[in-house]
């Protein structure tokens, strides 16, 4: 069974998951690139928790 | 990074011209997009066999990773077999050019891309691609930091290249990104094609029968008995080469896919 760090991290990405197929849903072009996804990830997964943690 | 790339590549220059796009006053599509696409002449070949072997052979001499060379590899040649599954088919053994295809996926290219996406999420192709998402979160500890840090870093230099420029957090999400972004796409697409759009399900074999599919004519018992030679001639190969496939590298790769 993943431990409660893991479900921690499986439910960011879900979250990240659900805006991403809500903006592609409403603009399918956000669809069709595997790098427009990539650049997304890194941005809500990477880049924007590294600013908060340095915010706060 | 290059089983990823691999998968892509037999798409990657091509679906742009065939779907068409609009630059300025311009208007790029091919004029028959499924010769373009599968056919010869055209860029077909680049769903063969020998268009996998060529590149990871280049990857081999060139980058001198037999990881990369294999990995490509494999890449390639699964996206070149999935690809016979539609009415289409690939043309597998190039530079023979007939086509190998299974026809149990409409092959709607040819509609423009939202079509033909609403085709695909809508017949057995979209059943097919849901086999592999959740086969992935069967597997899931194969996107876990430590499989990441102890199998898949450790496994190919390009990480630890990576890793002077880029932090390893930032490098474990470009590893997840692939699956992230894969899963992502069959979700929206499903609801883009049948929550906003209500176009029918059809999972019946060769569907959906709603689209105007492109078809490749059947084999011929002749072509069938080429294709059944060629076949028969690289299992032999295989089997007599266990010096260079043997059971080690089956190791390798089973843990890669994650079934061991």
């Amino acid at each position: 069974m993943p431990s409660k760090r893991q479900l921690t991290v499986a439910a960011g990405y879900v979250a990240a998951a659900a805006v991403y197929v809500a903006v592609g849903v409403w603009y399918t072009d956000f669809l069709l690139s595997f790098w427009v996804g990539l650049a997304y990830l890194l941005l809500v997964a990477w880049l924007l928790p590294l600013g908060v943690r340095r915010l706060f | 990074m290059p089983l990823l790339l691999g998968s892509y590549a037999p798409d990657m220059m091509s679906k742009w011209f065939v779907y068409g796009i609009h630059i300025g006053g311009w208007d790029l599509k091919a004029s028959d997009p499924v010769q373009f696409h599968r056919g010869w002449p055209g860029v077909g070949f680049t769903h063969s066999l020998l268009y996998g072997v060529v590149i990871a052979f280049i990857f081999w001499r060139v980058l001198g990773s037999k990881t990369w060379a294999i990995s490509f590899l494999i890449g390639e040649w699964a996206h070149a077999i999935t690809d016979t599954g539609d009415t289409v088919g690939t043309m597998l053994f190039f530079p023979w050019t007939i086509h190998i295809h299974f026809g149990a996926w409409a092959y709607a290219g040819q509609t423009g891309r939202l079509t033909d996406a609403a085709a695909y999420f809508s017949g057995p192709g979209a059943v097919w691609d849901l086999v592999w998402i959740v086969y992935g979160i069967f597997c899931w500890r194969v996107l876990t930091r430590s499989y990441f840090e102890r199998h898949v870093f450790t496994a190919d230099a390009f990480w630890s290249r990576a890793n002077r420029v880029v932090p390893v957090a930032a490098l474990l999400i470009l590893y997840r990104a692939a699956f992230f972004y894969g899963t992502c796409r069959w979700i929206a697409w499903s609801l883009w094609a049948h929550v906003v759009h209500h176009y029918p399900y059809d999972i019946s074999w060769g569907g959906p029968h709603w689209v105007p599919a492109e078809h490749s004519p059947s084999l011929t018992w002749l072509q069938l008995a080429g294709v059944g030679a060629i076949i028969a001639t690289g299992v032999a190969i295989a089997f007599a080469s266990r010096l260079e496939f043997g059971r080690r590298s089956w190791a390798a790769i089973s843990r890669t896919l994650g079934l061991t």
